[in-house]
């Protein structure tokens, strides 16, 4: 059997590599994604006490810590039985929104942008956000430099530090928003509105208009059939902070919606004998091995996944643009909803509406009176011993679980993370962009790892915390190895 | 010289968090108002730079995993250089030169000069505060050598800083 191996540099890495098994005939047999596992992180945390989680756990990941402090303090909230007042709620939504505005922002112009603005075929040391802000222009990239600052001050100054915020408690939040602190978020979250708009109109110049990324992102490398899942509020529209767990099939129907809560009731963890790290299924369909189709329980939770479920967006302009998108694909309404998109770049475009609705979302709390308020607290008075949260982090459905005696010391903790949710479908896209390249022995060799690594890129993975750091975007080393094992030929590039 | 000294890594993944320790063994070590500042960053790539807008020079702390070198070994480089340390790129954005050309081709005030030391790590995968023995053997011998190398920044405080006795009153 022939061997492909794409390494990310070992010198940096040590592990974490993507490996292609062709058979006889030189025709992909499979592909294996490995990711190196992070060791002893429930030990770590048994014997604390579980208040410490909300700082212990936005420290495992420098990516998407917000998203762990917010399902940390939610599983706390449960765990103390406590409810939080609403402007705790929502002084920790609207800190969650400004965090998700730089996250998707910086997906977009870092790490999507560079294949759809410079060009999926453009030479690898131009593919990134440099070779964007030379083509669009630097006051766009001024632009995206101003939206992160902005934002960051925004978390700072609600969190109480910046990158890894320590301002959540159980029960609430540690301090209340001045008057003068709302006004300045209010003007925030109006530049972040306008920027979100523009991104979207970017989009729509350069991508969508282009017809080679439009039949790129409908062409059939990407496309993946599989059940979704995504958080949705009491009218079914996107939330990230809060709401019920929905999931539906590849044709849009309703499988199940669940209290975050019941997770283990509907998801369980797949096993394979050549990575450490678990993939989660749906427990009402069962594992039938990385395929797609409503027999088989793989599920994916990314922003694609998120307006897959929802039967509307919950802000006006997030809205248009939604619909705009479902009815680019072709897409109809049943019983009210779209049915799936299930063109993986999509995913791209997806993430921009959540931007938009991200940044509306934070200027209607920002307006809100209660956001104010300076009741923002409920002491916890007992301790029920077992918390489970969860929010959608930017790449996933994200779940914190926590068990405790009775003074409050952890017994028991697990964590699934949003990229977790989609090792298999990443496993999936990556085999299927294999296949497109590689035929009867004989390999494609221009684009190739460009072209896998838009596979898992629009995915946005994160290992950071499933594992460790596996590349979003990272220096790579591709080997092929013959029948005996002999490396035949290696492709190189740096980061 | 406003100088800053930048403790990358995470600090409850075992020998990831060298970075940390030397910046916070540094901090007890500097006189407060030296002018030198030390930050804990845990982000590669963008979140890393925005740290060091408005500086005039930079010294960043971080693992490396090069398999190549024993645990402990310390080596100096400079952005340039071949080898990068473990956490000075992030996953979600870009590496850090990128970010830096990127700071700079916007007009950002970025340092001039930019100092990486790397510390070969034994163990980056299992949570845990503690460092492994030889990753720990090296913090203090580099905390020296950093100290060593700042002493141009600021001359005239170079007594403060190199007795510990000393930098604990200011």
């Amino acid at each position: 059997m022939k061997r492909i191996t794409i390494d990310p540099i070992t010198r940096l890495e040590g592990h974490g590599k993507i490996e292609i098994f062709l058979d006889e005939n030189g025709d992909v047999k499979n592909t294996y994604f490995q990711i190196p596992e992070l060791r002893g992180f429930e030990q770590f945390c048994v014997g604390r006490l579980a208040e410490e989680m909300p700082v212990i756990t936005n420290r495992i990941c420098g990516v998407c810590p917000e998203a762990h402090h917010l399902a940390s303090v939610k599983a706390l909230d449960k765990l103390f039985g406590v409810d939080p007042p609403p402007a705790a709620k929502k002084i920790r939504e609207l800190l969650y929104s400004s965090f998700y505005v730089t996250d998707h922002t910086t997906h977009f112009y870092a790490l999507a942008g560079p294949d759809f603005i410079v060009g999926p075929d453009a030479p690898p040391s131009e593919r990134n956000i440099l070779g964007v802000i030379k083509k669009v222009g630097l006051d766009i990239g001024r632009q995206v430099i101003d939206c992160r600052a902005r934002n960051h001050h925004v978390i700072k100054m609600l969190g109480g530090r910046g990158i890894h915020p320590a301002a959540g408690l159980p029960g609430g939040w540690s301090k209340p928003v001045s008057e003068e602190e709302r006004r300045e978020i209010e003007d925030i979250a109006r530049k972040n509105i306008a920027f979100a708009l523009f991104t979207l109109k970017a989009f729509d110049d350069i991508v969508l208009k282009n017809k080679g990324y439009l039949d790129l992102i409908t062409s059939d490398i990407y496309l993946h059939k599989t059940y979704y899942m995504g958080t949705v509020d009491d009218k079914n529209r996107v939330n990230f902070y809060d709401g019920m767990i929905r999931v539906v099939d590849p044709e849009g129907n309703e499988l199940i919606k669940y209290s975050p809560e019941k997770y283990m009731e509907h998801i369980a963890e797949h096993v394979e004998p050549w990575t450490y790290l678990k993939f989660p299924y749906l427990k009402k369909i069962g594992w039938k091995g990385f395929v797609d189709g409503k027999e088989s329980g793989v599920y994916t939770a990314t922003p694609l996944s998120r307006l897959n479920v929802s039967d509307s967006m919950a802000t006006p302009k997030a809205q248009e643009h939604f619909e705009r998108m479902y009815e680019t694909f072709g897409c109809k309404r049943i019983k009210g909803r779209y049915q799936p998109i299930h063109h993986r770049l999509a995913t791209h475009w997806a993430r921009l509406i959540e931007l938009l609705y991200a940044a509306e979302r934070m200027l209607e709390l920002a307006v809100d009176p209660e956001i104010t308020s300076p009741d923002v607290r409920e002491i916890p008075k007992k301790i029920k011993g077992v918390g489970i949260g969860s929010v959608e982090a930017p790449r996933g459905t994200l779940t914190h679980h926590y068990e405790s005696d009775k003074n409050g010391v952890l017994k028991k903790v697990n964590l699934i993370v949003g990229t977790t949710n989609n090792y298999a479908p990443i496993t999936m896209s990556i085999k299927k962009a294999a296949d497109k390249l590689i035929k009867s022995g004989k390999v494609i060799e221009e684009g190739l790892l460009n072209k896998i690594e838009m596979a898992f890129r629009l995915y946005d993975p994160c290992f950071s915390c499933a594992t460790h750091s596996i590349p979003g975007k990272m220096p790579l080393i591709i080997t092929i190895k013959n029948v005996d094992g002999e490396v035949i030929r290696t492709f190189k590039r740096d980061g | 010289m406003k100088t800053v000294i930048i403790g990358l890594g995470n600090p409850i993944l075992t020998d990831d968090g060298v970075g940390i320790k030397v910046s916070r063994m540094l901090k007890d070590r500097l006189n407060r108002n030296i002018g030198i500042d030390v930050k804990e960053v845990y982000a590669g790539g963008i979140r890393l730079m925005d740290e060091m807008i408005g500086y005039e020079k930079v010294v960043v702390i971080d693992a490396m995993v090069t398999g190549e070198a024993a645990p402990g070994t310390i080596r100096q480089m400079s952005l340039s250089d071949a080898i990068m340390t473990k956490n000075i790129v992030s996953t979600h954005d870009t590496n850090l030169p990128t970010a830096i050309e990127m700071g700079r081709t916007l007009g950002l005030q970025l340092p001039a000069e930019i100092k990486l030391w790397g510390i070969e790590a034994e163990d980056t995968e299992t949570f845990g505060e503690d460092l492994t023995d030889k990753v720990a053997d090296a913090v203090q011998p580099l905390v020296e050598k950093i100290l060593e190398d700042c002493k141009d920044v600021i001359p005239a405080c170079r007594e403060s800083f190199r007795d510990p006795s000393l930098a604990k009153r200011g």
